[in-house]
């Protein structure tokens, strides 16, 4: 009767408070924590109700869907330029902290000719520092992102657009239709799978046509 | 066993009001609930963690504040200490060195009162905790136990019993958890309380032996109110339709 625990969680739906790892018994390899997960000696114990997800070889995290944003280095975020000091921009990314941005972290960037960004200024920024306990450190950068969505409305119709990982997205375009159509796209796709996704895009583009 | 008592609404003592739970009801809070009981009903919206600390909080943790929204009229002396114990039972849940120099804040509104309203803020409190995201170490369960004038304890009164009563015991316990590691190896022998209590928040007079039977009916309501909470928590999980490869 005591017996019936299943193997593991993993790809279960846990809540905060459930153990789900005993370090003690899984040998002397290394795992890796991600969101949602804390070690308490030999217990790995849930801290945010989502689903237990692995990937290999060795990293763990509970997947949910959250309004705030948890800065994680390597994150392409967009961040709106809060106050500006001497040697760094204050930037809100949706995260418990206000970012740093360093004045000099540009392309070419010098003491000469330090950007003057306004209070409100939209930035797309690269999360470089997320330490527990400090304000995250940012940086100016590119990035390339592929996605069905984008691709599909992009064979049709010509938009620019800025993907944050922190749940902001910034989309232009030369017609406010365009920019709405975009965003009404991306909004829709939130919980489609890729088939739906690309009937959902067929569907939107044709009632412009 | 113990005589069944006729309570008006035709409830054996120990059976609690119809629960039903919601999540991410509101827009613009980073998480929210509404947890009802009956016809007790709270509405919990939590925004946070925010930069910087309240005066006088420890800036090396994070920080919780607990605003309580009466349905009308002002803030009382029993709300404010509402406010206190919600204050609390939350941060004993949080982990508190995640987030350090930051606010939690948790906005907790009455809709109705039907009695437990304390017991009903909390789990309303915990569910838009979870819908936030916060990291906490467990869920928290609360329950109201009351004492009748002829000694028996009843779970879960109405507001018209409330009045009623010799004596009552908000209690709060952590939720049962699932767990890998096997049950045996932290279970004492004839221990109840193996989980421990939260809060424990008492009024009126009662006997050292009615307050252990509150404590023994209310954390076998709580096991089943846990559960409740599981499954509430789990069906609005994000949906899984879209698998990665």
């Amino acid at each position: 009767m005591e017996d019936n625990k299943p193997a593991s969680f993993i790809d279960q739906l846990v809540v905060p408070g459930d153990v789900v790892l005993d370090l003690s018994k899984m040998g002397n390899q290394t795992i890796k924590l991600g969101g949602g997960l804390h070690q308490d000696c030999d217990a790995i114990t849930v801290t945010k109700a989502g689903r237990l997800r692995f990937s290999k070889p060795n990293k763990y995290w509970v997947e949910s869907s959250q309004k705030r944003y948890v800065p994680c280095v390597e994150d392409t975020v967009l961040g709106i330029v809060v106050d500006s000091k001497a040697d760094n921009f204050l930037v809100d990314i949706k995260g418990p902290a206000m970012a740093f941005l360093p004045v000099l972290a540009f392309e070419g960037g010098t003491r000469r000719n330090i950007p003057k960004f306004e209070a409100g200024t939209l930035l797309y920024v690269r999360v470089v520092k997320a330490n527990t306990g400090m304000n995250p450190e940012l940086s100016c950068t590119d990035a390339h992102l592929t996605c069905p969505v984008l691709e599909a409305l992009g064979k049709k119709l010509s938009f620019e657009i800025a993907v944050g990982l922190n749940g902001r997205v910034w989309v232009n375009a030369s017609s406010p239709s365009t920019v709405i159509l975009v965003a009404n796209a991306i909004m829709n796709s939130e919980s489609l799978s890729v088939v739906q996704q690309k009937i959902m895009v067929d569907k939107l583009l044709q009632r412009i046509q | 066993m113990s005589m069944e008592i006729g309570r008006d609404d035709g409830r054996t003592a120990n059976q609690l009001r119809p629960l039903a739970c919601s999540r991410n009801i509101l827009n613009r809070a980073h998480g929210s609930a509404s947890w009802s009981q009956g016809d007790t009903k709270v509405l919990a919206a939590v925004y946070g963690p925010k930069a910087g600390t309240k005066k006088n909080e420890n800036p090396e943790k994070a920080c919780i504040e607990v605003i309580w929204k009466p349905k009308t009229g002002q803030l009382g002396k029993p709300e404010k200490e509402y406010e206190v114990i919600l204050k609390r039972t939350l941060k004993s849940i949080c982990l508190l060195n995640i987030n350090p120099n930051t606010t939690t804040s948790i906005i907790i509104q009455v809709v109705s009162d039907d009695g437990a309203l304390l017991p009903c803020a909390i789990n309303a409190a915990c569910a838009a905790l979870v819908d936030a995201a916060i990291p906490l170490k467990h869920l928290a369960v609360a329950i109201c136990c009351c004492l009748t004038e002829s000694g028996y304890v009843i779970l879960d009164p109405t507001k018209v019993e409330e009045q009623k009563m010799k004596a009552f015991a908000y209690l709060v316990f952590p939720n049962s958890a699932i767990s890998i590691i096997p049950e045996g190896s932290s279970h004492m022998e004839g221990e109840l309380m193996e989980h421990g209590i939260i809060t424990s928040v008492t009024h009126g007079v009662m006997s050292v032996d009615d307050y252990l039977h509150c404590l023994e009916r209310g954390q076998a309501a709580s096991t089943k109110m846990s559960a409740f909470l599981r499954r509430s928590l789990q069906s609005q999980a994000p949906n899984d339709s879209s698998r990665a490869g």
